[in-house]
């Protein structure tokens, strides 16, 4: 009895050591913190795309980092941060100083961003942020490059962009209905949910709708959550609208584009519809979707490059959804930190921000991928862009950039505009 | 030598006869001690981070039962006083290039003048009408700040503040020093004459006004004192965060500070820091089970209340506390007679 205690209490003690003693067994793991609202769908994104990425890193045997592998071990970390701003620091906190990761990847409410930021940088540990679009977070990289040279921005573009895409998109429209249905100065509706992300990007359509030469016949401001805009569509209508521009990211998106299918309001679509961008979305319009327009990252059957296609078809049979762009963890864990870590055989951030700083990496989300001098994702022809997509007879296409800057990425389709509208303007 | 000697004798017996005698006193003072020596033993960074931001959150607490607890005064929009006393922080920072010591207090003063602003309204209405109006404030304020985004930094909120100071260890201390000593003064006044009269407002206000105390005047002092306490929490906070944002002036927020009052125990002033120290580091604690987090809190509010509903800490002073039915002093419940009055215990 005694000696069976004995050979107890020395297991006992020997577990002990070696489990807290001997913290360098976790030296042969990069330790990668996955930070995200991940009770929601951004979140998912984030965490998926980052799964999908060291699985087939570790698949691999891991990263080459000088001499040995090492193997990715992700950390979860929910930072609530739709609810709680607070919540979204302590994770951070917790990813630098509990887990001890060595890198960051994720975040998504602007406003939250900016406080994980600061304490990513407080740790100098790097930061790929894969959610957040607003400018500031890489305008700060600028101004104090040394504090935040740790932070470069991998998906999406910022906001700046989105709004010179949204434009570029209505320009594009507008020329198709000049040159199909004769019309010269098109009427451009905004029809766009209550929230305050929204105000800005509708002030400088307002702006620039006049100096492309189309004339703005009204906003419309529909509930983000409103089950039922047939008022909003049918003062369009009245008001003659021949593009309406939506902007809505919640469930309001559904409720417009199934009731503008049942009214066939005679008016082509342009703008972002988040909600288009699901799969589900032909199911929850009751087939009647059709003409919805959304800008996106990914559209099934349409490539950036030649990684695309497999990975969207991977990450269909894996987690049952089309991906989202914050699922572009995947390119910030594969190709920016990944690459990078091969190419200087070390974990050292002080090492690795110049090669990431200036390397052009090939990932799923764009041709090549590259920062600017403000660690931000540099857009344009070559580079990334986006696509915008269209539902047409009930599948997700893609039509833009369809030879946009020359830019054409396979598998893309042209706008299709909505027969009752060719029935209602054909001369 | 003999002066001193005195004067440690006369210490001991008070603190003997004052603060060893009540189970009650003995807590509060280990937990001052736990929270001035607790460095000692750790500074784990992340630790200092979870008791800095529980420190300022009871704080605020403690300054929503002031005004709703003790007055009765049902403030749903507490989040208010936060974000001003916030805002101001931040812009007095970022635009004026007041350091923090200069910053917070003037947060603080400016959520007086909300609490004023917002008070002179609300006095004509009681109960359930007042608590819907004053949730109506914060939400007011974010509009405004949504509407002139060139000042307020908009959605974006303010950021780039200095920080409270150049390290976590002495961040700890001045919010933790702050709590202490805002507490104290907190519950000082609940335990004054005009602390006396807030009760009374809460208890009868027709009889307060007819025994010839301007209820008015003792409204408006207990939303400005409410809002000053705020204020200051929230001028932490933002200097702390580096970010004042209209996170802060959420409807969330406003109801998180009622809930930790209730779950402490309102009218108390310790009721509500009690609840902040125990529920704030539990959701941190329940990470540990992401999906069950908030399941696991709720429940564990839910059970509180069902079984206490005058809250936990009232509870536990309950049950180790009996009050003489003569004298009403307290004793330890293992007395059979009162230390004072000798009167029987029951």
């Amino acid at each position: 009895m005694k000696r069976s205690r004995f050979v107890l209490s020395v297991l006992v003690m020997a577990g002990l050591v070696l489990t807290v003693g001997f913290p360098a067994w976790a030296a042969d793991v990069i330790k990668v913190g996955v930070i995200g609202p991940m009770h929601f769908m951004q979140g998912k994104g984030h965490w998926d795309g980052a799964t999908l990425a060291a699985e087939e890193i570790n698949a691999k045997g891991g990263l080459q980092v000088g001499k040995k592998k090492m193997k990715l071990e992700l950390v979860k970390a929910d930072s609530n941060e739709f609810l709680s701003i607070t919540d979204a620091t302590s994770a951070m906190e917790r990813l630098m100083t509990k887990d001890k990761v060595h890198f960051v990847v994720g975040g998504f409410r602007t406003e939250a961003v900016f406080a994980m930021q600061d304490i990513a940088m407080d740790y100098k540990k790097i930061f790929l942020g894969c959610g957040a679009a607003h400018p500031e977070l890489c305008t700060r990289v600028g101004k104090d490059y040394e504090r935040y040279k740790y932070w470069f921005r991998v998906t999406p573009m910022n906001s700046i962009y989105l709004v010179r895409v949204c434009l570029v998109n209505l320009a594009t429209v507008n020329g198709m209905l000049k040159k199909e249905l004769g019309i010269e100065k098109a009427k451009v509706a905004i029809v766009a949910e209550k929230a305050v992300w929204i105000d800005p990007m509708i002030k400088a359509i307002e702006e620039n709708v006049p100096k492309m030469g189309m004339e703005l016949v009204g906003v419309w401001r529909p509930s983000a959550t409103a089950t039922d805009v047939t008022a909003e569509l049918t003062a369009v209508q009245r008001a003659d609208a021949q593009i309406i521009f939506t902007i809505f990211s919640a469930s309001v998106g559904i409720t417009f584009a199934r009731q503008a299918g049942e009214l066939e309001i005679p008016a082509a679509f342009t703008g972002i519809n988040v909600e288009a961008q699901k799969d589900g979305f032909w199911a929850a319009t009751q087939g009647k979707g059709d003409y919805a327009v959304s800008m996106s990252t990914f559209v099934r059957g349409v490539s950036y490059n030649e990684f695309t296609e497999p990975f969207i078809e991977k990450y269909i049979s894996r987690f049952g959804e089309l991906p989202t762009y914050t699922a572009v963890t995947y390119d910030a864990i594969k190709s920016t930190l990944g690459e990078a870590i091969e190419e200087t055989g070390t974990l050292d951030a002080e090492k690795l921000i110049p090669v990431i700083a200036k390397a052009e990496r090939i990932g799923v989300a764009a041709a090549k991928s590259k920062f600017d001098k403000n660690h931000d994702l540099v857009f344009g022809p070559g580079f990334a862009t986006g696509m915008t997509l269209q539902w047409q007879e009930g599948k997700m296409r893609a039509w833009w950039p369809n030879g946009w800057e020359g830019v054409t990425y396979k598998g893309m389709v042209p706008y299709k505009i909505p027969p009752w509208m060719i029935k209602k303007y054909k001369k | 030598m003999g002066i001193l000697g005195f004067y440690l004798r006369k210490l001991y017996t008070v603190f003997k006869g004052e603060v060893l005698v009540l189970p009650s006193r003995v807590i509060v003072l280990l937990f001052f001690l736990v929270l001035i020596f607790l460095p000692v033993v750790t500074q784990d960074p992340y630790l200092l981070r979870i008791l800095i931001l529980t420190s300022i959150f009871a704080i605020l607490a403690a300054s929503w039962d002031l005004l709703s607890g003790f007055t009765g005064q049902m403030n749903f929009g507490h989040a208010l006083f936060f974000g001003v006393g916030a805002y101001t922080a931040a812009l007095l920072n970022l635009h004026a290039h007041i350091p923090p010591w200069g910053s917070v207090p003037l947060g603080g003063l400016a959520a007086v003048l909300a609490g004023l602003i917002i008070g002179i309204p609300c006095l004509r209405l009681k109960g359930t009408y007042l608590a819907l109006t004053t949730l109506a404030f914060p939400i007011i304020l974010m509009g405004i700040v949504f509407a002139i985004p060139d000042v307020t930094g908009g959605e974006l909120g303010v950021s780039g503040l200095a920080r409270l100071s150049g390290s976590r260890l002495t961040d700890y201390y001045i919010t933790v020093a702050l709590m202490l000593g805002l507490s104290t003064i907190m519950w000082k006044i609940t335990t004054s004459h005009t602390g006396i009269i807030f009760h009374a407002i809460r208890e009868d206000e027709v009889a307060v006004r007819t025994a010839g105390i301007n209820t008015t005047r003792y409204k408006l002092l207990a939303f400005s004192l409410s809002g000053f306490f705020a204020g200051i929490s929230g001028g932490l906070y933002a200097h702390f965060m580096r970010i004042a944002g209209p996170a802060n002036l959420e409807v969330s927020m406003s109801f998180t500070v009622v809930i930790w009052a209730i779950f402490g125990g309102v009218a108390t002033i310790y009721g509500p820091i009690g609840a902040v120290f125990i529920l704030f580091p539990l959701l941190e604690f329940l990470h540990f089970w992401p999906e069950y987090r908030m399941l696991m809190f709720a429940l564990i509010i839910l059970l509180t209340l069902l079984y206490m509903p005058n809250g936990l800490l009232p509870w536990v002073r309950n049950k180790i506390e009996k009050e003489c039915p003569r004298c009403k002093i307290r004793n330890v419940a293992t007395r059979s007679a009162c230390r004072v009055c000798t009167a029987a215990l029951d």
